[in-house]
C-alpha cells in the first residue's frame, strides 16, 4: 500500500511536446487546447506550474467531480498499479459511463438551475443518462407543455407567477448574464444594456401564464414600462446580443376578440383541458433565437463556464452571472475557443467535461511551494475546493465503511457496491458551497459533539475493521487509505501510531478519536 | 470600468474582514472563555466595536397605548398618558418606568410610515430596512451586523435571536440572504443555549481537547501551499468549538445573582433581556429578544394593559443594567416591531394592522438622548411631520453604530449598500 507517483507515458510525451503556442491545433481535442491557452497565459505571465497531482490525488479529484463521492480504497489502488498509457482516459470514461455520473450531475446542475428544489431533478437525471445535448436540455425546460413534457415542466410552472424573475432567471441560468440591474434603469456597469434589454427578455415571457396546471401562452399582450424620465415604452422583442425581432405589425386583437379567447382558456381551465397553442409562441421564438448561429455565444459560453468553474473553482469569466463586456473572460481566447467546439460537437457535455479532466491544467496538484501563490485565474496550481453537500455526505459514508466487506470480486459489483456503501445520508445538514463560500461554525460543532455524527461516522464498520489490525502503523495506514485516499507518509505513520501508543488503556476510544481526527480534517473536507 | 474594479472592490471588503479579525481576537478569545462580567472585561469593551439589543414587539404593538398617546380622542382608549422626564414629552401612562428615565438614553420615532401592514411581509421590512428583491434576499439587521462588527474567529455566536411563543414565529423570517450561513442567527426557541455544544459522554475532557489537537495539527499540514479563503474558514470554524461550548453558559440565568434577575422580573422576557444583557457583555453584536403576541384585533385595551407594564419594566431595567455597567456607551437598545396598531378601534375592542403612522426607539449608543421625532395628527392617522420609512430608521441605526449607510456589500461585483440608495439618517436623533 505505498504511494505510488508514476505517470502514463502518453502524460509525460503530451507534458513535453506541448509548448505554449497562440492557437492550438485546427483539430485539436478539447484537453490540447486547453493547454495550450492556459500555458500561454502562465508564459506571458512569467509563471511556472505546480507540479502534476499524485494518481492518489488525481482519481480522488476525478471521483468526486465525476461519480460525488470519495474513491474506495481498491480504486484507488487498483488505478495507481496500472501501468498503460491511457490509464487516465480509461478511469474518466469507467466514471462518466458509470451509474453514478448522471445522478450526481443532475444533483450538480438541480442546484444551479433550481437551488436544489428538485422539481426537475428526475428529468436531469434521465437527460444525463441519455447524455442528451445541452441545447435540447434548454427546449425541454423552456418549452415544456403538460402535452410534450419530459419531466422539465415545474420549471415554468413554479416560475410563471412573476415573469420578471423569471425572465432574470432564465437569462441567469442559460446566458450567464444578470439584467435585473437594467429593470428599473439602464444597467450602472455595462453600457451595451439598457432598459430595453431587460423588458425585452421579459417580452418573450409575458405571454405565459399557468391556466389548470398546464403552461399556456396567449397570442396577444405586449410589455411597456416607464423609463428612468418617467416615459412610457412599448418593450420591444430583444434579445441580449440586441437582435430585435418585434414583428412588423403589433396589431393587438380587439376587446371582443380578448374576451373570447379568455373565457375560452376559462372553460379549459375548468375542464382541465390543455390550452390552444398559440399561433405564434414567443418562447418558442427565444428558444430558436438564442440557439441560432451568430446568437448562440451567450448561451454556450455560459455552459461552457459554469462547467469549467464546477472542475477547476472558478470560472473563465468571474461571477457566472456576469458574463458582459465589461467584464473579460481571464482566457478570452479559450472560452471561444471551447464555446465554438462545443456548439460544433452537438452541445455535447459529457464530450466537454472528458475534455476538461484530461487537460494538465485540470490535472495539477494543489500546493503551491513557491514563495507568493499566483492569481487563480491563472490556473497554476489546483484550486482546493470544498465539498458539496453530497460529496460530504457521501463520502464520509464510504469513508466509514468496512470496505473489506465491499464485493472485489468482480469489477462491475464492486462498482455498485461502492457506490451503494456511499450513501448520501445526513446531505441536508450540510451548506451548498458558493463562492466566497465560509464554513460556519455550526458544521465543527455538529462533527465535534453531536451524537447523530458518533454514531453513524465513528461506531461503523470503519472502526471494526481497525479493531481487529495489531500493529500500529498498518491500523493507521489502513485509516489514511480509507478516510484521505492515499498512504500514510513516515511522519504521520509516526504521529498516529504515539496517539494510539498513549491511549493502550482505551485503545477502541483512541480509534474512533484517530478516525474522528482524519474525517474532520481540511485535507478531508476540501477537493485538493 | 475595467475587470480590475470588479475585483478590487471584492478584495477589499475581505482584507477589511482580515483586519477586523486580526485586531480584535485577543479581546475576543477573553470575551469568549475568560471571566464573564468581569469589570475591566467591560472597560476593554467598551473601546472595542458596538453591539445591539432588539426587543421585538412581535404581532405589532399599539403606539397610542406605548409611545404616541392620543388621550381624550376618539381613538385615544381608556388610558391616560404621562409626562416623561423629557419636559413637554408624555408617553403612555401604562409606562412610568421607562417615562421617569427618558431623558437619560431614549429617543423617540414617531412617524414611521412603512406602508406594510402584514405581518410577513412588515417583518422582513423592519429586519431588513427594505423588500426582498425577486433574485436578491437582503440579509437581516443581525447578519449584517455579525458580518460588520463580528469577529472572524469569535469566540461567541455572532448573531442570537431568541422567540419562545409559538405565534407569529413563522412571520419572522429572519436570515442572512446573501451573506451566507455564515452570518445565519442561532434561533432558540424551547431550550436557550447552543446545538451541539456539549462534549459527548464518551470521551473525557482531555482526550476531547487532544483529539482537536490532533485534527488542528494534521489540517496545518495540508493547508500549507494551499491558503485560500475557504480552507481558512475550516481553521476558523473549529477554532471557534472550545469558545462557543465555554459561551453555553451565557444563556444560563442561573449564574446570575438572585436580585439582579429579581430587577428584570420573573416573567420569561426578563430572563430573555437579561440572557441579552449576558450574551451583549460576552462580545456578542447582536441579538434579538421577541416578546409575542401583540396582535389585538380584540380586547386591545386588556392586552396591552399586561403587556406594556411587562415592557416597561423590563426596557427600564435593561437599560439601567447596561448603563450601570458601562455597557451603554457602545450598546443600542432598538424596540421596534413590523408595525403598529390602527387608531380606529373596531367593534372587538382591537386595534388591527397598522404601518401608515407609528413609532419606535433607540436607546443608547450613538442616540441623542430625550429627542423626539416626528408627529401624527391629532388622531394619530397619519404623520403629521417628518415622516419616515424603514430605509429611514435603519439608515439611523447605522449610523449610532457609527457604520456609513452608504457602506457597501457585495453580491459578486454587484455593490448592495447598506440601505437602499438616496436615504438618509434622521440626523435629530442621532447624537
Amino acid at each position: 500500500m505505498k504511494p505510488a507517483c508514476f505517470f502514463g507515458a502518453s502524460f509525460v510525451m503530451t507534458l513535453v511536446a506541448v509548448t505554449a503556442s497562440a492557437q492550438p491545433p485546427a483539430e485539436a481535442t478539447i484537453f490540447e487546447a486547453v493547454d495550450n491557452f492556459i500555458d500561454t497565459r502562465m508564459a506571458e505571465a512569467q509563471v511556472s506550474p505546480a507540479p502534476p497531482a499524485s494518481d492518489t490525488t488525481y482519481i480522488r479529484r476525478l471521483t468526486l467531480d465525476l461519480a460525488g463521492r470519495i474513491p474506495a480504497v481498491a480504486e484507488v489502488q487498483s488505478y495507481v498499479a496500472a501501468a498503460d498509457s491511457d490509464k487516465r482516459g480509461r478511469l474518466v470514461d469507467r466514471l462518466i459511463e458509470s451509474a453514478e455520473f448522471p445522478e450526481y450531475m443532475a444533483t450538480r446542475f438541480d442546484w444551479f438551475i433550481t437551488a436544489g428544489n428538485g422539481g426537475i431533478r428526475n428529468y436531469l437525471s434521465t437527460a444525463f443518462q441519455e447524455n442528451r445535448g445541452w441545447d435540447q436540455v434548454f427546449r425541454d425546460i423552456l418549452l415544456a407543455d403538460l402535452s410534450t413534457d419530459q419531466g422539465a415542466l415545474d420549471y415554468l410552472k413554479s416560475r410563471v407567477a412573476d415573469t420578471d424573475k423569471l425572465a432574470n432567471e432564465v437569462s441567469v441560468t442559460f446566458f450567464g448574464v444578470n439584467i435585473s440591474c437594467a429593470k428599473c434603469h439602464d444597467h450602472p456597469l455595462v453600457a451595451d444594456w439598457t432598459q430595453d434589454h431587460f423588458y425585452g427578455m421579459k417580452s418573450f415571457f409575458s405571454r405565459t401564464f399557468e391556466n389548470g396546471g398546464y403552461v399556456a401562452e396567449r397570442d396577444y399582450g405586449l410589455v411597456s414600462y416607464q423609463t428612468v424620465d418617467g416615459d412610457q415604452r412599448q418593450a420591444r422583442l430583444l434579445f441580449l446580443t440586441g437582435k430585435d425581432v418585434t414583428p412588423e405589425d403589433l396589431s393587438e386583437p380587439n376587446e371582443e376578440e380578448r374576451k373570447k379567447a379568455e373565457a375560452r382558456f376559462r372553460e379549459l381551465k375548468k375542464k382541465e383541458e390543455a390550452p390552444p397553442q398559440p399561433k405564434h409562441s414567443l418562447r418558442r421564438q427565444l428558444a430558436e433565437l438564442a440557439l441560432e448561429d451568430g446568437q448562440n455565444h451567450f448561451f454556450a459560453r455560459a455552459i461552457v463556464n459554469r462547467v469549467w468553474h464546477q472542475l477547476f473553482g472558478r470560472g473563465l469569466v468571474m461571477p457566472l452571472d456576469q458574463m458582459h463586456t465589461e467584464n473579460p473572460p481571464s482566457h478570452p481566447e479559450l472560452l471561444t475557443w471551447l464555446a465554438d467546439d462545443f456548439v460544433a460537437h452537438g452541445y455535447d457535455l459529457r464530450r466537454l467535461i472528458r475534455g476538461l479532466v484530461l487537460s494538465r491544467a485540470y490535472a495539477r496538484g494543489s500546493r503551491w511551494e513557491g514563495s507568493q501563490r499566483p492569481p487563480t485565474e491563472l490556473f497554476a496550481a489546483a484550486i482546493p475546493r470544498p465539498l458539496t453537500p453530497t460529496q460530504l455526505a457521501r463520502s464520509l459514508s464510504l469513508a466509514t465503511t468496512d470496505q473489506s466487506q465491499l464485493d472485489c470480486e468482480v469489477p462491475n459489483g464492486l462498482q455498485q457496491a461502492v457506490a451503494e456503501a456511499a450513501e448520501a445520508r445526513n446531505a441536508d445538514r450540510f451548506d451548498q458551497p458558493e463562492d466566497g463560500f465560509q464554513i460556519a461554525a455550526d458544521e465543527a460543532l455538529y462533527f465535534t459533539n453531536s451524537e447523530e455524527f458518533e454514531k453513524q461516522y465513528l461506531h461503523a464498520g470503519l472502526k471494526q475493521q481497525l479493531l481487529n489490525i495489531e500493529d500500529r502503523r498498518q491500523l493507521a495506514d489502513n485509516a489514511v487509505w480509507a478516510t484521505l485516499c492515499r498512504a500514510a507518509d513516515e511522519e504521520e505513520l509516526q504521529l498516529l501510531g504515539d496517539y494510539l501508543t498513549e491511549r493502550e488503556d482505551r485503545r477502541e476510544q483512541a480509534i474512533e478519536q484517530l478516525i474522528w481526527g482524519l474525517l474532520t480534517s481540511s485535507e478531508f473536507r476540501f477537493n485538493h | 470600468m475595467s475587470r480590475n474594479s470588479f475585483c478590487g472592490s471584492q478584495d477589499h471588503a475581505m482584507s477589511r474582514r482580515r483586519f477586523l479579525g486580526a485586531t480584535t481576537t485577543a479581546a475576543a478569545t477573553m470575551a469568549g472563555v475568560g471571566v464573564f462580567g468581569d469589570r475591566a472585561l467591560a472597560q476593554a469593551l467598551k473601546q472595542k466595536d458596538k453591539r445591539v439589543i432588539m426587543l421585538w414587539l412581535a404581532g405589532g404593538a399599539s403606539q397610542l397605548e406605548t409611545w404616541d398617546p392620543k388621550p381624550g380622542r376618539p381613538t385615544g382608549g381608556p388610558f391616560f398618558d404621562t409626562a416623561t422626564s423629557v419636559p413637554g414629552v408624555r408617553i403612555s401612562e401604562l409606562m412610568p418606568l421607562v417615562a421617569a428615565r427618558l431623558h437619560r438614553h431614549t429617543a423617540l420615532i414617531r412617524s414611521l410610515n412603512t406602508e406594510n401592514g402584514d405581518h410577513g411581509g412588515g417583518s422582513v421590512l423592519m429586519m431588513r430596512g427594505r423588500k426582498n428583491e425577486p433574485n436578491l434576499e437582503y440579509p437581516d439587521l443581525g447578519s449584517i451586523l455579525a458580518h460588520e462588527l463580528g469577529q472572524a474567529d469569535s469566540q461567541v455566536p455572532d448573531y442570537v435571536s431568541i422567540y419562545s411563543q409559538t405565534e407569529g414565529r413563522n412571520f419572522s423570517k429572519i436570515g442572512p440572504g446573501f451573506l451566507g450561513s455564515r452570518y445565519a442567527p442561532v434561533q432558540l426557541t424551547d431550550r436557550m443555549g447552543l446545538e451541539n455544544v456539549t462534549r459527548p459522554g464518551s470521551i473525557s475532557e482531555l482526550d476531547h481537547h487532544q483529539r482537536a489537537d490532533l485534527r488542528s495539527l494534521w489540517s496545518q499540514r495540508f493547508a500549507r501551499g494551499r491558503e485560500n479563503e475557504a480552507v481558512g474558514s475550516h481553521a476558523t470554524a473549529y477554532g471557534r468549538v472550545a469558545g462557543l461550548m465555554a459561551s453555553d453558559r451565557l444563556f444560563d440565568v442561573s449564574r446570575e445573582p438572585q436580585r439582579v434577575r429579581d430587577r428584570y422580573g420573573p416573567t420569561q422576557f426578563g430572563e430573555h433581556a437579561l440572557i441579552a444583557r449576558r450574551l451583549i457583555e460576552a462580545g456578542v453584536p447582536f441579538v434579538r429578544v421577541a416578546r409575542a403576541w401583540w396582535d389585538s384585533h380584540s380586547q386591545n385595551f386588556e392586552s396591552h394593559q399586561e403587556l406594556v407594564p411587562e415592557l416597561d419594566r423590563v426596557m427600564s431595567t435593561l437599560l439601567d443594567d447596561l448603563g450601570e455597567r458601562g455597557l451603554l456607551d457602545h450598546t443600542l437598545v432598538i424596540t421596534t416591531a413590523e408595525f403598529g396598531r390602527t387608531p380606529q378601534i373596531n367593534p372587538s375592542l382591537g386595534r388591527d394592522h397598522f404601518a401608515t403612522a407609528w413609532s419606535s426607539t433607540l436607546s443608547g449608543v450613538g442616540v441623542n438622548p430625550g429627542a423626539v421625532y416626528g408627529k401624527t395628527d391629532a388622531d394619530g392617522q397619519r404623520v403629521a411631520d417628518g415622516e419616515v420609512g424603514a430605509g429611514e430608521f435603519f439608515a439611523t441605526i447605522f449610523q449610532a453604530l457609527g457604520i456609513d449607510h452608504e457602506h457597501e456589500l457585495y453580491v459578486g461585483a454587484r455593490p448592495i449598500p447598506l440601505v437602499n440608495p438616496g436615504i438618509e439618517p434622521i440626523r435629530e436623533v442621532l447624537a
